[in-house]
């Protein structure tokens, strides 16, 4: 456990669920995050836990739903067009107040779509897809060990803020090896025995719903729940600052995209250009503060994203008004390469660094 | 002086029922709690209501209760299940619908919970339309039952034919015990909760998944009385919906 290992993203993210606890999968296949369920049933019907092969996404959110009930670790993994069919029950669940972890391995989409490698669904993660007045907790790990690190923290956040909260990376780190550490979870045990549902033994008993038809009552739930993501905001903010410090032109970038990004600004700052990278590590809670500060002192921030700008958006309403923002993206296929990036950049910037490559 | 009769202890104190004049829904939830009574399952109950009138089960009965969306009763209930198992624990689980819900919408879930031979219980309470919604054209829904989405009368061209969930559960190789039900006498109130009893005691066996269908009035939505309702039951619906066990793991 505490020795590198060459693992995949998916495989990665199977055992450090396993490692932290986690005693309730269920899924249903869809590439390209199967290994997640392959590996999942062998070590879990070996340790007589929880393990369902469901006969659909919904199915499988909603015993995730169910087992989230008892207190319990819980785990859903699933990819794009599958996760839009989770959408009702992850609005459920807030509403609930049931923590649930949904891992989402992207592949390209709208619809079909195909397995190729994007980062079509940063809107639907973290805007939401379900009705109401909610939010979900989303990380976006960029390694393969932050897949590890990251799936520790997912199940944390979920269990800490009793919420579901999603793991979100694209298919290409799902798919890819790296050497990585499995290690420990670092994180302490949240005691949830004041709300679990085990049997009404030496109690009142308990009724975990959404439903509400008093008016009022309902208005007071929703503002909690509103308090508890403000909190979220105020407490779980994560990001990382890649040579930002003196940068002239940041690239915002999140999830493997960022690895290209770093390349590229490593090359400009090669030539005496002062790049930077800043990437969110949770992109909701978005680092917009953080951003927005860094964005007085900057020529151009150049977001990248694998879609067609959906996290531009959060960008943009970071960043003050006259701050100057380009975009470069692509929805699918061919992971956009540092030298196509460097093209485009010499270009938005006027420069002819490209030659040099 | 002796007490011969008291509401059920599984009954919530002060509760008193909400639904229309004359609904089975009532009836079919102190049934349930009796036997929660009498199987003394109260402290080691996980129930899951569902969508529709069916939902307000946990207003009355007094145990931990946990709400499912539309349909995917008997996939909440798994996770329940399961997750208490994962943790050596054996909690007695049970799912409390409507026919739209168990049969309709949460076919999949219902039938694949019963292929899995899932020890949980669940409870469809099939009165042959969507009633909290007023009234609309149910899967259950008999040939020439008007509603207010089949307004002169369920046809074939249009509608299709009704579903007998009790028979397609029975199909299930993981179906412990299926039966269909009725309350409109007292005769059937007693058997009904024979059976309820039966199908709770086979999760406490272990024996897999069992499920009961009561056929239920719902004067409301009917247009009819409460007594002319269960007539209605008596003489069309347990025609076409025959009350019996259509499965029992003990006697095969």
């Amino acid at each position: 456990m505490n020795e590198k290992e060459l693992l995949k993203g998916n495989i990665a993210i199977a055992k450090a669920a396993l490692n932290c606890g986690c005693s309730c999968y269920f899924g249903y296949p869809i590439t390209p995050q199967t290994e997640i369920g392959e590996y999942l049933s062998e070590e879990m019907q070996e340790k007589k836990l929880a393990f369902v092969c469901a006969e659909s996404e919904i199915a499988a959110i909603n015993m995730a739903l169910g087992a989230a009930t008892s207190g319990a670790k819980v785990m859903t993994t699933s990819s794009s067009c599958a996760v839009s069919l989770m959408q009702e029950s992850l609005s459920y669940a807030t509403s609930d107040e049931l923590p649930i972890v949904l891992v989402n391995v992207m592949r390209a989409g709208p619809g079909q779509g195909y397995i190729y490698p994007s980062q079509g669904d940063y809107n639907q993660a973290t805007i939401g897809g379900g009705n109401g007045d909610y939010k979900t907790i989303v990380l976006a790990p960029s390694t393969v060990q932050e897949c590890i690190d990251m799936t520790y923290r997912v199940f944390y956040l979920s269990q800490k803020y009793k919420t579901p909260a999603i793991l979100l990376l694209d298919g290409l780190l799902g798919q890819m090896a790296e050497p990585a550490i499995v290690g420990v979870n670092p994180y302490p045990e949240i005691d949830n025995s004041s709300w679990v549902l085990d049997g009404a033994k030496n109690r009142p008993s308990r009724k975990i719903h959404s439903l509400e038809p008093d008016q009022t009552k309902l208005n007071q739930h929703i503002f909690k729940l509103h308090q508890k993501f403000m909190q979220i905001e105020q407490n779980e903010i994560d990001y990382e600052e890649f040579m930002c410090d003196d940068a002239e032109y940041i690239i915002t970038a999140f999830g493997s995209m960022a690895r290209s990004a770093k390349t590229v600004c490593e090359f400009y700052r090669s030539h005496g250009v002062k790049f930077g990278v800043f990437r969110p590590k949770t992109l909701y809670p978005f680092p917009a503060k953080r951003l927005a500060e860094l964005s007085q002192k900057v020529k151009l921030i150049i977001d990248i994203e694998m879609n067609l700008g959906q996290m531009l958006r959060d960008v943009r309403l970071a960043v003050l008004q006259n701050t100057q923002i380009s975009f470069i993206g692509k929805p699918v296929g061919d992971w956009l390469k540092p030298n196509e990036i460097i093209k485009t950049i010499d270009n938005i910037i006027g420069e002819k660094y490209a030659t040099s490559l | 002086m002796q007490q011969v009769y008291s509401k059920p202890k599984s009954i919530k104190e002060n509760s008193s029922f909400t639904f229309c004049s004359g609904c089975d829904h009532g009836l079919a939830i102190k049934l349930v709690a009796e036997v929660i009574d009498e199987l003394n399952l109260q402290e080691e109950t996980i129930a899951v209501a569902s969508s529709g009138c069916s939902v307000f089960l946990y207003d009355f009965l007094d145990v931990d209760c946990v709400e499912s969306p539309h349909g995917r009763a008997c996939a909440v209930a798994t996770g329940i299940k399961r997750a208490h198992r994962a943790k050596g624990d054996d909690k007695f689980v049970f799912t409390y619908q409507g026919d739209g819900d168990f049969a309709s919408i949460g076919i999949a879930e219902s039938l694949h919970s019963a292929l899995r031979g899932e020890n949980i219980t669940a409870i469809c309470i099939n009165n042959t339309n969507y009633g909290m919604t007023g009234g609309q054209l149910a899967p259950t829904t008999v040939m020439g039952q008007i509603t207010t989405t089949s307004p002169t009368g369920r046809n074939k061209e249009y509608h299709g034919y009704p579903i007998k969930a009790a028979e397609h559960i029975a199909l299930c190789d993981g179906t412990s015990f299926s039966a269909r039900v009725a309350l409109y006498d007292v005769k059937n109130i007693i058997n009904t909760k024979k059976q309820i009893k039966k199908a709770f005691e086979y999760q406490k066996r272990g024996l897999g998944f069992s499920f009961i269908e009561i056929l239920s009035s719902c004067p409301t939505n009917w247009k009819l009385s409460p007594q002319d309702s269960h007539k209605k039951i008596e003489e069309k619906l347990s025609k076409v919906y025959p009350l019996k066990v259509f499965k029992d793991i003990e006697n095969e």
